[in-house]
């Protein structure tokens, strides 16, 4: 078995490592956390170092698990698959892997609970793959992950991978900081290719970007100052939202034209794509970057954002449209829902980078803080309330 | 004849055209036609031929007529020419005759208007004066001197019961309105305060409502005509009981509604609306006032001036809202003091609306600085266009004089205007009790304070964003992973303490000192972590090797996970050291934050190492939190740790000399500026900076 390494581990999680069929699996025995009051938060303390992704495992429809990657420069890196026990009171480890780099951006597949990618660096070389998790209850001695593709025509910083989130498709999108690749991979024989690509110039960036679950010709592309949007058929842009300073993007899965961006300035920013100009709300978001925003997968008003003030925010943002009639009146009238900050979660130690709602579990999230804790919520008391 | 030729053509065409088919008829038939037709045309061409010897006839009268016309006008002229002089002569007389009229009215004039004047006539005596006036104006100095002297006396007399009778409260509104439109027509410089303007109102209220009357009066009377004759009718023809019955009912019907739809109601109607509207626009016009104070003081100030613009503009908008409210104040305070019938009957309602409008007022004050800071879609969320300011536009300046000017209207304005309406505004009540009063301060000051907050974290992110850019490009330009050695310290620290010294100036001009004096180097107890970041302790690390510099970052590790968090995100107040303490908090954040994201050689980290070393002294000048300042910066060295592969600091003899080579350096271009320019502050803060 390996030796944890010197880095400090959180001390607030009793670990024991259980070897059982020549395997090693690592068993943390969890805990609710109390340290600072309210928090009920279930914490996973298994990542030895730093980390940043962190994504739900869409396809798993059996039990709600995650995979995290950890980041680490000078240390072996490793991919956890982390599994909420059945009465959602402790979270296991089921499986750990070993990645031959830190990494920077990891994605479930939608519909293959064993496959995802990863997008890494190491020193000047960096890369993004899709690979396989093996057979868990195989006798094979070192649980190796099964290299299945290489996205390798990126010759820019790869920035993230997307799949397309609603469900089986044979295309993948990967974004580097100057271009746009559309690949049709197939995971069986091992192959991809690029069907397109488009540059956004010398003078732009891409940092980020995503995939509209409603139309799969849709992407959404953080660049610079702006949020560009293409058409995957021609390649072409087909809008813009100007004066965004994106850090994420995240679309409103349940209502088309809908999406959220984490920003610099403004915190949290609701848009509907049919009306780009200005935003339709507007949230505070964090007292430092709002680093990542998701929307829950279920209850759309609800969305969650991670920053690097050390917290994740709860909102309650009511989407357009579902109110317009109390619109009209200014102040006087019955106050129409308000859009509120329902908790904040300060149990992090760290910024607070990953973030995932469970699909399974809708009222569930993991996130995943950059001294590599897990934490992972239940929000269904705010979903009863509504 | 051309109508026979014609004719004739035509039964010609009907022989040849339709030959074949008219030869089958019969023939007979045809020629008996063509008869007739001869006789028709014959018969024709004669009564031609009479009318055309009537013409003849006509014509020969004409001339006749003619000749008899003109020799009429022949003579009516010659009588014309005959009376033309006479005529004359008695135009003349009509016009001496009017002439002398009118000097006898000139002369007659002082008298008249005695009289006017005792018989309180004051209208006709000022329609005579005005009517004389074009007279008095071309002969006043010559022929007419001492009429004109003396009217101008009886009318100044007038002018003066005039004033007097505006002033007296005992008079009737009317009567006082009167006076008002009276002294306007004599070009006399109508006092033109509310009470005139008022009175005015009312007067022009009072006209409507007259003319209501006049109309609802004559309605009336022709409805019980007929009613009237309708009952003739019925009494005429039969003893119809019951319909005079009915009609009898329908009259004291009426005597009721009539007594329901009295006239005060009408007059108060019409009140009413004047005075709120009056109302409306005094606060519109205030809120107008308040965004140009606020705006005029912002265009692009120059350096030098620079200093005060912002204070200037902070001042000015002040005094625009607590004079303007508390004149507002005072005019509807007469307004209820006026005493009238009428007034006094609306006076709840007036309490109302004073204390609505205050209301809205403040209302719409948040959601104009809103659009001032390009955040009027917030306000606002259905103006699809936005014709607010974008925000890039927007002066970082404006925004901070906003979030202090909203804190003096929570703080000052708003229980000073709650004093006043509390002392002449209060009651009111005709919205009903289940609305509550119109003006509730508590939510007013709540949207103030929140407003006010919202300004000062948005003045602090804009100028954060700012600072963010220049970190951001700092840090993706180079390949920090084929990073050269450090030779001197980076530039951008100087643009980094340029944007805060700009800071400085702002929040000098606008934010109060802090309370808080500022310690040097003292161990605030602000944060948790000070007993472990002392300055002594700090420069003793940096002698360290290797070795030492891997034991302090891992108990750093240490100290982050045993103690509390650093509590880098406190509340922000409203001080001068509060505001850009945080924005250095927040830039700092920021530092260590774009370090994560990169992987550097040996010689980046030491790159980072220096800068931030540098860094230390300067910023501890502008910031009354040591402990968090050193908090953070050992926090980006540890993030420089972490993502380097070759972790080896500067020795502390080469760091030490390439830091007051940067520290010579910068005093020597401050120096040469100086000599060009000599602007003080310049001077101070970069003294202050070494």
């Amino acid at each position: 078995g390996r030796i944890p390494s010197s880095f400090p581990l959180t001390q607030t999680v009793k670990r024991s490592v259980v070897l059982h069929n020549q395997r090693l699996t690592a068993v943390f025995l969890c805990r609710r956390v109390t340290m600072r009051g309210a928090s009920t938060g279930i914490v996973y303390g298994g990542l030895k170092y730093q980390a940043r992704s962190i994504a739900d495992v869409k396809a798993d429809t059996d039990h709600t698990s995650f995979l995290a990657g950890t980041l680490s420069l000078k240390e072996e890196n490793e991919v956890h698959l982390i599994r909420l026990s059945p009465p959602g009171s402790e979270l296991v480890c089921e499986g750990l892997f070993y990645h031959p780099n830190e990494i920077w951006d990891l994605k479930s597949c939608p519909f293959n609970p064993r496959i995802f990618s990863t997008v890494y660096t190491s020193g000047e070389t960096y890369g993004a793959s899709v690979w396989q998790i093996p057979e868990l209850n195989s006798q094979s001695n070192a649980p190796q992950l099964e290299h299945l593709i290489s996205l390798n025509e990126h010759s820019f910083k790869i920035k993230c991978v997307l799949w397309w989130p609603s469900g089986k498709h044979d295309k993948l999108i990967s974004i580097d900081e100057g271009n746009l690749f559309l690949w049709s991979i197939d995971t069986s024989n091992k192959m991809a290719k690029v069907i397109s690509q488009e540059s956004v110039g010398m003078l732009h960036n891409l940092s980020g970007g995503a995939w509209d679950p409603h139309d799969r010709n849709a992407v959404a592309g953080i660049c610079d100052s702006s949020l560009e949007f293409w058409d995957l058929r021609t390649m072409k842009k087909t809008s813009s939202i100007e004066q965004a300073h994106a850090r994420d993007v995240d679309y409103n899965p349940k209502k088309q034209h809908l999406l959220v961006t984490a920003e610099d300035v403004s915190g949290i920013r609701l848009w509907d794509l049919r009306r780009p100009k200005c935003p339709v709300k507007e949230l505070p978001g964090h007292a430092h970057w709002t680093w990542a925003v998701r929307h829950n997968p279920e209850y759309d008003e609800l969305i969650l954002s991670a920053g690097t003030d050390s917290t994740v925010n709860l909102w309650l943002a009511h989407p357009p449209g579902a109110n317009d009639s109390m619109s009209e009146s200014p102040v006087d009238s019955p106050k129409r829902p308000k859009d509120s900050l329902l908790n904040s979660y300060t149990d992090y130690e760290d910024s607070v980078y990953g973030l995932a709602w469970s699909t399974r579990e809708p009222s569930v999230f993991a996130s995943l803080s950059y001294d590599g804790r897990v934490v992972v919520e239940s929000v269904k008391s705010y979903i009863r309330r509504k | 004849m051309l109508w026979i030729r014609i004719l004739l053509r035509d039964s010609k065409d009907l022989h040849t055209d339709s030959c074949p088919h008219v030869q089958k008829l019969n023939l007979e038939g045809l020629l008996q036609k063509h008869v007739e037709m001869a006789a028709e045309i014959k018969n024709l061409d004669t009564d031609l031929q009479i009318m055309k010897n009537n013409i003849v006839g006509m014509e020969a009268n004409m001339e006749q007529l003619l000749a008899k016309i003109t020799s009429v006008q022949s003579k009516s002229d010659l009588v014309n020419t005959s009376l033309f002089e006479k005529r004359e002569h008695i135009e003349k007389l009509h016009r001496t005759r009017n002439l002398l009229r009118k000097v006898q009215f000139i002369y007659d004039l002082p008298t008249r208007l005695a009289k006017c004047i005792k018989a309180e006539a004051y209208a006709d005596a000022v329609r005579f004066f005005i009517g004389s006036k074009p007279i008095f104006e071309a002969y006043g100095d010559s022929s007419f001197q001492d009429c004109k002297r003396a009217s101008e006396e009886a009318i100044d007399l007038v002018i003066k019961n005039l004033e007097a009778k505006i002033y007296s409260d005992s008079e009737p509104i009317e009567a006082r309105a009167e006076a008002v439109v009276l002294l306007k027509q004599l070009n006399f410089p109508v006092v033109d305060d509310l009470n005139s303007i008022l009175i005015a109102d009312n007067f022009v209220a009072s006209c409507q409502v007259d003319s209501l009357k006049t109309k609802l009066l004559e309605k009336l009377e022709d409805y019980l005509m007929t009613l009237q004759d309708e009952h003739k009718e019925t009494g005429a023809s039969a003893l119809d009981t019951l319909e005079t019955r009915v009609i009898w009912e329908d009259v004291t019907l009426m005597d009721e509604v009539l007594a329901e739809a009295a006239l005060p109601a009408f007059s108060l109607e019409a009140a009413r609306s004047i005075i709120r509207q009056f109302i409306s626009t005094s606060f519109s016009h205030l809120l107008l006032e308040v965004s140009e104070a606020l705006t005029k003081s912002q265009p692009m100030p120059k350096k030098g001036s620079e200093e005060s613009s912002l204070q200037n503009a902070l001042e000015g908008s002040k005094k625009v809202v607590i004079q303007g409210s508390l004149d507002l104040l005072l005019e509807f305070r007469q307004l209820l003091d006026d005493n009238l019938e009428l007034l006094a009957k609306l006076r709840d309602l007036i309490v109302d609306w004073v204390q609505e409008g205050f209301q809205g007022f403040f209302q719409k004050l948040d959601e104009r600085f809103l659009a001032l800071c390009g955040k009027g879609y917030i306000a606002n969320p259905d103006s699809s266009v936005i014709d607010a300011i974008q925000v890039d536009k927007v002066q970082t300046g404006l925004v901070l004089v906003l979030a202090q000017l909203s804190v003096f209207i929570e703080q000052i304005a708003i229980p000073r205007i709650m004093e006043e309406i509390a002392a002449s505004f209060s009651g009111g009540g005709a919205r009903g009790y289940e609305h509550g009063p119109a003006f509730v301060p508590g939510e007013i000051c709540r949207i103030f304070r929140s407003a006010g907050e919202r300004f000062l974290l948005l003045y602090i992110n804009m100028k954060t964003q700012k600072i963010s850019i220049l970190l951001k490009k700092r840090f993706t330009t180079p390949n920090w992973i084929k990073h050269k050695e450090p030779r001197e310290v980076h530039m951008f620290v100087d643009l980094l303490l340029q944007e805060l010294e700009a800071v400085g100036i702002e929040v000098r001009q606008i934010l109060p000192q802090g309370l808080v004096r500022r310690h040097r180097h003292s161990d605030s107890t602000g944060s948790t972590n000070s007993s472990r970041s002392n300055a002594t302790r700090e420069d003793k690390l940096t002698r360290t090797n290797t070795q030492r510099v891997r034991s302090q970052f891992l108990e750093s590790h240490l100290a982050k996970l045993f103690e509390q968090k650093m509590e880098i995100f406190t509340k922000v107040q409203y001080t001068q050291e509060s505001v850009i303490s945080t924005i250095i908090k927040f830039c700092l954040k920021s530092l260590q934050e774009f370090v994560r994201l990169q992987t550097f050689n040996r010689s980046g980290f030491q790159q980072i190492q220096l800068d931030i070393e540098f860094l230390k002294n300067p910023l501890k000048e502008f910031v009354d939190d040591d402990a968090a300042i050193d908090f953070l910066l050992k926090e980006v060295i540890g993030a420089a740790h972490e993502r380097c592969l070759d972790p080896i600091p500067l020795e502390a003899p080469i760091l030490d000399k390439l830091i007051s080579t940067k520290i010579s350096k910068s005093r020597e271009e401050s120096q040469r500026y100086n000599k060009l320019t000599k602007p003080k502050e310049l001077f101070v803060c970069s003294e202050r900076r070494l």
